[in-house]
């Protein structure tokens, strides 16, 4: 009995003098909290008031703001998903999305491994001029990529590239290189030596070091460069639009919910559907890789 | 612990998140990258082009073989879909397929497919200021090389088939046309109150007057379109030079051969501030004019009570209205009314032109199909199109309004394309715009001539 009492006694104790240190901590952190939450919302306000637009009809979005619901958020007679209708019912809707995977899955894997390649080079091999090739390299991440767009697709119109899914596969993959080798390389240089040592006394090649060893401990770099890669090419419309053009057999998924609108800009608040449309695959690829992608943040700045 | 670490974890989470999201919805954005593409390609085009003419004809050639003819152009939504039915029977009838490519950035994509030697079959431009900076450059093949060009002066009318040309040569044929010189109203409204439809500028004034008198807000005007903010304001001014100081005048000025800081340029300025400018003629005042999208401008009109009465601008802002109006009863137009009695109530008109860009048989074909009466009459009969053939029945139109446009267009005895889109655009599409917004907002009207005066001075060279 006495047993259990002074079992019992200490640990109340405990329990409320950690109470009290959780509220001093608290206290001590709620102005932090409190900018960070008033950022957050300030950050959210465009993206919700598409969200709460893309579901009101098309006069009163002309002729209201978005926040004007807020006065009734539950009459829900103000809102209605003809928006949403027209948009996933418009002709060739299917075939776009199609399109944009086609063009996104190769474009955010090839350079992926290209730039593993060449990190792995640019960190590890000693080989004459390692460092003003990468220094070329990160210089090319300035190059405004509308500098090259007639360039290319003139060498693109001589090879019969233009208008093909390998020409915009090899243009996703150009513009993609210079950022994926210099965080890569930033991330394997980080990676300890003695690691790489003792791989080769047990007689490992370069390439087993890559693939056993530089690989496997990248996986939050690597997972965090393929969503940025694919958000990129995802979202483009410019590259797209230049290089493979806006015919619907080859047009992704932007090219197509651009010309939801007319000439004038009329039908714009298809847009705001359209946009929810086209961002829920990126979300669903965010939020299953979130786990690397908030490690991968910190690639290459510090790695213990 | 966790539970107090999680939280702004999930926080900075979302903030990536929306950072992530915010690309998305930003198709602004993505305009202003491609406009930075036409300014970075501009200098490059006079080099270039000499230097590989041999190449581009033979990319010319592949499209031959492919029995698809590429069209690019501004359409998209139902425009798109009604163009598309209008070439249906083409495709059925010659087995001829058809590639339309749409982007609203028309000039930025062009301009870079031009000069990389992939132009598409058939571009139909928005205006044909680029049709003239096309054409010089020898990018276009001329028309009338296999169309009869007697045929299109009598459909067309001597006025389409000059502005198509360029250097005695037709490059163009105008395909959907608009007429800019409308006023529009609520009849309704107009029963309610007593108004008459006022038929020259005095009675204009003075029925805006009488609406003020009666406590309500004759105008509504909206100068906001994105980038190209101030637009609606050249429509109105380029209609008062019309009617001010007559076509030549207005020729002139279009040219350049006039400057911006002549009588009769300033006088059309100052009529149009008489209007825009005074806060009691203009619905939300001119914060309101400034801020308004023109699409979403003349919604007010159609409220009970009405916010404003009368609204200038061009036959296409019907599709802008709001859902469930009937043409004719809760809206309609008047011809903006003549100003200077000499000269009458001239026309301005705007349209969408058809170029050429290969000459493959396939894209002849399609041309001369585009330009007879048939296509037209097939989008006419859907709604949202005038035609500027006279080939077209009237009887075509879906309604009594389309079809009254659609007769002032083409019986019109004076009519002038809407000038901003034939100026360079530095200042057709620039400091002209520009300087609306600038005059609205309260700016001197001196200053501002004498800038657009500048920029001119550099764009005509």
């Amino acid at each position: 009995m006495s047993n259990v009492a002074r079992a019992v006694k200490p640990s109340k104790a405990g329990q409320v003098n950690m109470w009290v240190r959780a509220a001093r901590r608290w206290a001590a952190r709620f102005p932090l909290h409190a900018i960070i939450i008033t950022i957050s919302l300030l950050w959210m306000t465009p993206t919700v008031g598409l969200l709460v637009s893309s579901f009101r009809p098309r006069d009163a979005v002309r002729s209201t703001g978005w926040w004007t619901v807020f006065v009734n958020p539950f009459d829900f007679t103000q809102y209605t998903l003809e928006n949403y209708v027209a948009v996933l019912t418009a002709q060739g809707m299917g075939r776009a999305f199609l399109n944009s995977l086609i063009i996104a899955v190769p474009s955010t894997l090839l350079p992926l491994a290209l730039a593993a390649l060449a990190a792995y080079a640019f960190a590890w091999m000693e080989f004459p001029g390692r460092q003003t090739l990468f220094a070329i390299v990160v210089g090319l991440l300035v190059v405004p990529l509308q500098m090259t767009l007639i360039p290319i697709l003139r060498l693109y119109n001589q090879l019969g590239l233009s208008g093909t899914f390998l020409g915009i596969w090899l243009a996703h993959t150009g513009y993609g290189l210079p950022f994926a080798v210099y965080l890569l390389r930033n991330f394997f240089g980080a990676l300890p030596r003695e690691l790489f040592e003792s791989a080769f006394l047990d007689g490992a090649s370069w390439f087993t070091a890559f693939t056993r060893l530089a690989l496997p401990l990248s996986v939050p770099a690597l997972a965090s460069l393929a969503i940025f890669q694919f958000l990129w090419v995802w979202n483009d419309l410019l590259v797209a639009l230049i290089y493979l053009g806006g015919t619907e057999r080859v047009a992704p998924l932007t090219v197509r919910l651009s010309t939801l609108v007319n000439s004038l800009g009329q039908n714009w608040e298809l847009l705001t559907a359209a946009a929810f449309v086209s961002m829920a695959l990126p979300l669903a690829l965010f939020f299953s890789l979130q786990r690397y992608f908030v490690r991968g943040i910190l690639a290459g700045s510090v790695k213990g | 612990m966790f539970r107090k670490l999680l939280v702004p974890a999930v926080l900075v989470g979302l903030l990536w998140l929306v950072a992530a999201c915010a690309q998305q919805p930003a198709t602004q954005v993505v305009e202003r990258v491609v406009t930075q593409v036409v300014e970075q390609t501009v200098p490059v085009e006079v080099t270039r082009v000499v230097e590989q003419p041999v190449e581009v004809t033979k990319v010319v050639e592949v499209p031959v073989s492919r029995g698809v003819v590429t069209v690019l152009g501004v359409w998209g939504g139902d425009e798109l879909a009604n163009f598309q039915e209008a070439v249906f029977p083409f495709t059925e009838e010659t087995g001829i397929g058809m590639a339309f490519e749409g982007t609203r950035d028309l000039a930025a994509v062009l301009t870079t497919r031009v000069e990389a030697g992939n132009p598409p079959d058939l571009a139909i431009l928005p205006n044909p200021g680029q049709l003239y900076e096309l054409a010089s450059q020898g990018e276009l093949v001329p028309l009338d090389e296999f169309i009869d060009i007697e045929a299109m002066r009598e459909q067309y009318g001597d006025s389409w088939i000059e502005l198509g040309s360029y250097d005695g040569r037709l490059y163009g044929v105008f395909y959907k046309v608009a007429i800019k010189s409308l006023v529009w109203y609520n009849p309704k409204a107009f029963e309610a109150n007593g108004y008459q439809v006022p038929t020259t500028w005095d009675e204009l004034i003075a029925l805006s007057d009488q609406i003020v008198a009666d406590g309500g807000t004759p105008w509504c005007i909206g100068l906001e379109s994105g980038s190209a903010s101030g637009w609606p304001g050249t429509d109105w001014i380029e209609d008062i030079m019309l009617r001010t100081a007559g076509p030549q005048v207005y020729d002139q000025w279009v040219r350049h051969e006039i400057p911006w800081t002549d009588d009769a340029v300033r006088n059309a300025w100052e009529l149009f501030g008489q209007i825009a400018r005074n806060e009691e003629y203009v619905w939300g005042g001119t914060t309101g004019v400034l801020s308004t999208n023109f699409g979403d401008s003349p919604a007010p009109m159609f409220d009970d009570p009405p916010g404003c009465y009368l609204h200038r601008q061009a036959s296409f802002i019907t599709g802008f209205f709001p859902e469930g109006l009937t043409a004719g009863e809760e809206y309609d137009f008047f011809t903006f009314p003549p100003i200077d009695e000499m000269y009458g109530t001239p026309a301005l008109i705007a349209g969408d032109v058809i170029v050429m860009f290969n000459d493959t048989p396939e894209a002849r074909q399609l041309v001369e199909y585009l330009a007879s009466s048939t296509p037209q009459e097939i989008w006419a009969a859907n709604g949202g199109f005038i035609s500027a053939n006279k080939d077209v029945s009237l009887d075509v139109y879906p309604d009594e309004l389309t079809r009254k446009m659609a007769q002032a267009i083409v019986e019109a005895e004076v009519a002038r394309f809407d000038g901003s889109d034939l100026m360079p655009a530095a200042v057709g599409a620039g400091a002209f715009w520009r300087s609306v917004l600038d005059y609205v907002g309260g700016a001197d009207l001196d200053t501002v001539l004498e800038e657009i005066e500048a920029a001119a001075a550099d764009a005509y060279q």
